[in-house]
């Protein structure tokens, strides 16, 4: 799934199954100038990142298939060997929740909601300097 | 010394080779050897007495393929007490253990209406975000009707915004007023909003 527009931002892969998710993060981040891909569960992304270096995975927890935590972990696998941030956001905020992203390679966990603007903030903080010259 | 004929070797009743290949399996769902566990959890499908073994096994197994296996075959029994027991992971910290229980619960839609009571009543929000992520792959006739109430009453916008995100491929026009009172609910959800503005214009044929 993509949907890209002619700017020339970094490049960031947007992963969840929820559709209405996925909508919101991607429109968000293209608004702001990003270049978006987008993935229904792990396995889709992990197979999207095999293909394409992302600059930047904004990835959910909860997914079938694969969930967000061991799209993580196999992303900082050598099986994909992406150093692009990856910032997760989840419904859950249990305790622990947070340590088990920081263990599988994630940068940043965010609980839902996220407003627009914390997420375009965060996003072109942890992309600074990438895919400009894309 | 005459010939003596030997007797000819009693042949085992039927059944027995059956008997030992189901206890043999049940056995075998706590090899050290993956391959061997999933083996035994396919091979188990249709053995009612296994179903206790296979449900013990959920909780502890910690192979991807091996739970997916006992899973599927768990998923084969879809009564209320199966479903009863794979439910109460939807809490679990596992997030891989939750979500394929969620996905093993969908295909159960005999058995998991009689839960949706206590799950959609749990004090742990995140269970009925898992609640929400069931409904929306289970076919059944009264699914859009729960996940109506759950736009309509749950207090917490993310279990909201799970059952908004179920319910969009089968809304219709006659329930705008559902998704814009879920807004009025949680006017400073942003991400709600969000969702709402842009299913509404679909849902009239506007789009």
């Amino acid at each position: 799934m993509t949907s890209e527009t002619e700017t020339t931002g970094a490049r960031v892969l947007v992963v969840d199954d929820a559709a209405t998710v996925r909508l919101y993060h991607s429109s968000l981040l293209l608004e702001a100038g990003f270049r978006v891909d987008e993935a229904a569960n792990g396995l889709e992304a992990v197979e999207a990142a095999m293909a394409t270096p992302f600059d930047l995975f904004v990835v959910d927890v909860n997914m079938p298939k694969m969930n967000g935590y061991t799209c993580v972990e196999t992303l900082r696998s050598e099986t994909v060997g992406t150093e692009a941030p990856v910032l997760m956001i989840s419904t859950e905020d249990r305790p622990g929740d947070a340590d088990r992203a920081y263990a599988a390679g994630a940068n940043l966990y965010l609980v839902k909601p996220v407003s627009g603007d914390r997420l375009v903030r965060i996003a072109t903080m942890l992309t600074a300097g990438k895919g400009m010259s894309a | 010394m005459g010939l003596v004929r030997k007797q000819a070797p009693q042949q085992p009743e039927e059944v027995l080779p059956e008997k030992r290949s189901t206890e043999a399996l049940r056995e075998q769902l706590a090899d050290p050897d993956p391959d061997c566990r999933r083996e035994a959890a396919l091979g188990l499908e249709g053995v009612a007495e296994a179903v206790p073994d296979l449900l013990a096994r959920v909780a502890v197994e910690t192979e991807t393929n091996v739970r997916d296996a006992v899973l599927t075959t768990l998923s084969g029994y879809d009564t209320e007490q199966v479903a009863g027991s794979l439910a109460v992971h939807l809490a679990s910290d596992d997030a891989a253990l939750r979500t394929a229980v969620a996905e093993a619960l969908a295909t159960m839609p005999q058995s998991v209406p009689a839960l949706l009571p206590d799950l959609l009543a749990a004090p742990d929000h995140d269970v009925r975000v898992m609640t929400a992520m069931v409904l929306a792959d289970m076919t059944h006739p009264d699914t859009a009707v729960w996940l109506i109430r759950m736009i309509s009453e749950d207090p917490h916008p993310n279990v909201v915004t799970a059952a908004i995100d179920a319910f969009l491929p089968v809304a219709g026009p006659e329930h705008a007023s559902v998704l814009e009172g879920a807004v009025q609910r949680f006017p400073d959800d942003p991400f709600l909003r969000f969702t709402v503005q842009a299913a509404l214009p679909r849902l009239s044929g506007t789009a």
